[in-house]
């Protein structure tokens, strides 16, 4: 319940209830006090008709007339008017009327004011109460006096319906946005008590759990997709860190205990300088392979974070292309393999230059080492409708089709072939590489050999390239 | 020459000082950033090695006052960082040279040489020279003995690098920088093999051999073995 105070949802509506109140409140107490107004302007009005039509009466009939009119009136002649009469003779005598004797405040200067009546004053069949109520007076020539008061019951009746409507309608919309805030609030809570939820389900190492979604495609619904896809991206983040733990614990384990095996033996009895020597070269050439793969571990561990801290900028591929092609082409010649390059010009991609030469490399490194003598080797980038495609395709063995998938697959994982620790790395850290410039890595069958495919969305080369 | 380490890993600076007394520098060293700095105000060095990661001051802002200061003396910097922005980084806040830790002691001498020849020829030259072939640098030719060689654009870049450092042990790894813009290592001798394709044609054919590969080391355009 307190939880439930402490939403926004009852917060504002509670807000709002007070809003409505005031609102509320102004227009009905406007409207009182017109009402009010107007009644008192009625009865004034009636009063003053009254007592002009009973002047004329005495004009006409004189105080006989007036005495007998106001007797045949009797006392149930008006009773919804709830008006009383009293005439009385110059020494205060009773003539004619309703109340038993004259109110001390009742002056008779034809005005019509608000005067006090006691209950004593007032008939006992009538059921009115004391009261100010708006009463006029006046005094004909022969110094006899007229008065009629006007019971308030009427106007109070009025009076006290508008209050009731009031408090009513202020009770009403209080009670019905306390009660809409607060299933408001209770819906909130559901929803966000879901995320809490899965947030302690996370916490306690569910990290597979995700926050589910309600099908309305609300904010919420928003919220939590946005929540899941950055949940999914962590999830992803540690995987990678996971499989990077495991790929350096593996590839370094067995260099490391080569070293050390070869240093204890070396070290178990005195050898002349040249062994001493060998061993020391041997264990430095080994650390080399060692940083060599930590590096490149490294490396694919930055780019498969997604979080390069590099520049990427319009890169033109062509350039680089034909640069690595260039640079490449002896090495192939050297192993009695042949490089072609078919470069397309102007082709440019935003990307970050140095990681786009060492995947290029990579690529061109693998097929010089895997291909085998005598392969025919092609480096080609071309326009393919909208896309940009670097390709490095080779004649050699290849990879059998039914495996083609595994290898993509482990490359999409960081998990490329550990038994062939160059190999592996190379291509996982390509892969990495496409991930980060969104481009799409595709491994073909070249029929024979192996086409390796590098999709790249292009973009305007600036002039001058 | 005369050096200035400035290096808070004691027993790597311990080694690494050891190393380049034996191959005939002197050096000085510094274990922290104000000491280093301090050290490099004062002394007159001929290169300055500095560690990016130091206590109570960053090697960049070491070479940042001295470069402000007036100070040009070159500068190498050691870094653990090794993403290409932190090369740039490195690079923009004054320093010459820009090695990643960890690295090859010979790469770090044959950068330490470059950067104090870079110092002391500073005239422009019209043209490059080495024995008897001659790198002309406004019309591009290149000629030994009188003969015109013939060479492709990154042929040429690479010779010309070359011949800026003659007679000092260039790495594969500078090379790659200087004449490729790449700072990646490649698992090939793709390298070598541009050198070979270069020594074709600068060295075949006459008596003397110029482009001399040492073992394990790097390249060395020289007239002497």
């Amino acid at each position: 319940m307190n939880r439930l105070l402490r939403t926004s949802a009852i917060r504002l509506s509670l807000r709002y209830a007070v809003f409505y109140m005031l609102v509320a409140g102004t227009g009905l107490t406007v409207l009182y006090w017109a009402t009010s107004r107007y009644v008192d302007a009625q009865i004034q009005a009636g009063l003053e008709h009254h007592i002009n039509s009973l002047k004329a009466l005495y004009e006409a009939e004189g105080s006989v007339g007036l005495v007998r009119a106001l007797d045949g009136r009797g006392l149930a002649a008006e009773p919804e008017n709830h008006r009383f009469i009293l005439y009385m003779d110059k020494s205060g005598g009773r003539l004619a009327g309703d109340l038993k004797s004259w109110p001390p405040a009742a002056e008779p200067d034809d005005q019509v004011r608000n005067i006090w009546i006691e209950d004593s004053l007032i008939p006992l069949a009538m059921e009115d109460h004391d009261g100010y109520w708006p009463s006029i007076a006046t005094t004909f020539p022969d110094g006899s006096r007229l008065l009629i008061a006007q019971s308030v019951r009427q106007a109070e009746d009025l009076q006290e319906f508008i209050l009731g409507t009031l408090f009513a309608t202020l009770g009403m919309i209080i009670a019905l946005t306390l009660v809409l805030g607060w299933r408001m609030g209770r819906q909130l809570l559901a929803r966000i008590d879901q995320v809490n939820t899965t947030a302690d389900k996370i916490l306690n190492g569910h990290l597979e759990q995700r926050i589910p979604l309600s099908g309305s495609d609300d904010e919420f619904d928003e919220l939590a997709q946005n929540l899941n896809a950055m949940l999914d991206h962590i999830n992803r983040l540690i995987h990678g860190m996971r499989q990077v733990t495991d790929n350096v614990a593996h590839d370094l384990r067995h260099p490391l205990t080569r070293m050390r095996n070869r240093l204890d033996v070396t070290l178990l009895e005195p050898r002349d300088v040249e062994d001493y020597r060998e061993s020391l070269q041997a264990t430095r050439n080994d650390i080399e392979d060692v940083l060599k793969t930590f590096n490149a571990l490294l490396e694919i561990a930055q780019a498969e974070s997604g979080h390069f801290r590099g520049e990427m900028e319009i890169v033109s591929l062509s350039a680089l292309a034909s640069q690595l092609g260039e640079m490449y082409e002896d090495l192939f010649e050297e192993q009695g393999q042949q490089l072609d390059v078919m470069v397309e010009p102007d082709i440019c991609i935003r990307g970050n230059r140095q990681l786009l030469a060492q995947s290029i490399s990579n690529l061109l490194e693998n097929a010089h080492k895997y291909a085998g003598d005598k392969a025919h080797v092609a480096l080609s980038l071309r326009r393919e409708q909208t896309t940009a495609v670097l390709t490095v395709s080779d004649d050699g063995p290849g990879i059998p089709k039914d495996r083609l998938k595994d290898v993509l697959q482990r490359y999409v994982r960081l998990d490329a072939a550990r038994s062939t620790p160059g190999n592996g790395l190379g291509l996982s850290l390509v892969s990495a590489i496409a991930q980060l410039h969104h481009a799409q890595l595709l491994l073909e069958d070249n029929a024979p050999g192996l086409a390796v495919l590098l999709r790249f969305a292009p973009k305007t080369c600036p002039s001058g390239q | 020459m005369h050096l200035l380490f400035i290096e808070d890993d004691q027993e790597a600076a311990a080694w690494l000082i050891k190393g380049l007394q034996a191959v005939g520098h002197v050096v000085d060293h510094a274990a922290d950033g104000e000491n280093g700095l301090h050290l490099a105000l004062t002394g007159d060095y001929d290169v300055l090695i500095v560690d990016r990661m130091l206590p109570k001051r960053d090697g960049l802002s070491i070479i940042r006052m001295l470069r402000a200061d007036g100070d040009l003396t070159p500068a190498l910097v050691l870094s653990a960082l090794g993403e290409v922005d932190d090369r740039v980084e490195g690079l923009r806040a004054g320093g010459d040279d820009y090695l990643v830790k960890p690295y090859a002691f010979d790469e770090l001498i044959a950068r330490l040489e470059v950067l104090t020849r870079r110092n002391k020829d500073q005239a422009p030259a019209t043209q490059l020279k080495i024995a008897d072939l001659i790198l002309d640098l406004t019309t591009h030719k290149v000629t030994r003995a009188g003969q015109i060689i013939r060479l492709q654009p990154k042929e040429q870049q690479l010779l010309e690098f070359l011949m800026r450092h003659q007679d000092q042990i260039v790495t594969r790894n500078m090379l790659l920088e200087h004449v490729w813009d790449f700072h990646f290592d490649p698992q090939t001798n793709v390298i070598d093999t541009q050198i070979s394709r270069l020594r074709s044609k600068i060295d075949k054919g006459f008596d003397k051999p110029l482009l001399h590969t040492i073992r394990g080391r790097g390249y060395r355009l020289s007239e002497n073995e």
